[in-house]
């Protein structure tokens, strides 16, 4: 069996919920498409490594959500470097000011690209439970640990965002 | 469902079935799968196209089943769908006892001839009730067929649903049956038949 045949075992056992996970942090079809297809090779050679009695899901997730939110940090970066590029080549130029659609999109990627700087437990959870909109119980099972850790985790990480966010 | 919850539904079965074509070129309509984990009589393993229900199997675990599903229908994705809880719900009032009568769109489109004439029959059989081997091959066109009657029955896709477990030897005794004769006797005793 070729590695994408083995892939798609893990497409059709999970392939709906890491797509759902995915496209709601990344919000574009496009990406999630490339992400899924990413998540699956990588978690695939991962899961050669771990060998059987793994918790696949839980690597999947992580996978998933480190993936997804690694596009969105480098997405970010692209568009500061674009706009720094547009205000130094056209100085002249009036930013459009009917702009909050688009800096509603900046403060979202800027929000996940902080979310990507918490620790891998955080970041796990935090992601299920504002893209996902999941209840404790159900993020314990993603993750394969308890609802109380869970709930810790998502607490944890809301503080630290809240702080990121005030600077 | 809401039309946002909608949109969301195709937006990610598209990107699941895309990234099928890449990965393995399989394309067109999905076989849809779902799991009920501990049921009465064990794992079993469901699987519907466009059609409707095309399998009920007796399973080991998921992983077995979904490696079935994959050689067993090599051109099509496969993918684990919640459009199969209606299904599941019917199952769980089946072996609630609340109701032992199915209402379910069966495709038989894996049965072809005298042993689709068979199923066809055996989903006629009132809950309660049960024919013999003989029996079934007459009502399917051919009273001499009962062995191949009994392999029809046997390599039933569609187990409980279209209810092969309701075909018995003439001596009462229970004959065969692919998950196992203590489930056949479970099935029976379940709707109501008294066993010799």
């Amino acid at each position: 069996m070729t590695h994408n045949e083995r892939a798609a075992r893990l497409l059709a056992q999970y392939g709906i919920e890491l797509a759902r996970h995915i496209r709601r942090i990344v919000r574009d079809d496009d990406a999630a498409q490339d992400l899924l297809q990413e998540t699956l090779l990588r978690a695939h050679r991962a899961l050669t490594r771990l060998g059987p009695g793994a918790n696949v899901r839980a690597w999947l997730y992580r996978i998933a959500t480190n993936t997804s939110l690694n596009h969105l940090r480098s997405l970010s970066r692209e568009r500061r470097a674009l706009e720094r590029h547009a205000r130094e080549a056209d100085a002249a130029r009036h930013p459009d000011t009917d702009g909050r659609a688009e800096q509603a999109e900046r403060q979202r990627v800027a929000l996940w690209g902080a979310v990507a700087a918490l620790p891998e437990r955080q970041r796990q959870a935090i992601t299920l439970r504002v893209a996902d909109e999941l209840e404790y119980e159900e993020i314990a099972r993603r993750l394969g640990c308890t609802p109380e850790a869970a709930r810790a985790n998502v607490y944890q990480a809301t503080k630290r965002l809240r702080l990121e966010v005030a600077q | 469902m809401s039309p946002d919850t909608m949109t969301e539904r195709r937006a990610v079965e598209r990107i699941v079935l895309n990234t099928y074509g890449r990965l393995t070129g399989r394309a067109g309509e999905p076989m849809r799968y779902a799991m009920m984990e501990d049921t009465p009589v064990g794992v079993l393993g469901l699987a519907a196209g466009e059609a409707g229900l095309r399998r009920l199997d007796f399973v080991k675990d998921e992983a077995t089943f979904v490696e079935w599903l994959f050689d067993s229908y090599g051109d099509r994705p496969i993918l684990r769908s919640d459009d199969l809880d209606k299904v599941r719900r019917a199952l769980d009032r089946y072996f609630a006892g609340d109701r032992l009568t199915f209402d379910l769109a069966v495709d038989l489109s894996d049965v072809s001839g005298f042993h689709e004439r068979v199923l066809r029959a055996a989903v006629r059989i009132p809950v309660g009730e049960v024919l013999t081997y003989t029996e079934i091959a007459a009502k399917a066109g051919n009273p001499r067929a009962s062995r191949a009657a009994g392999n029809a029955l046997h390599n039933n896709p569609v187990a409980i649903i279209v209810p092969c477990h309701r075909i018995v030897r003439s001596d009462g005794s229970l004959g065969g049956y692919g998950g196992g004769l203590h489930v056949k006797e479970y099935l029976l005793k379940h709707e109501g038949v008294l066993l010799v």
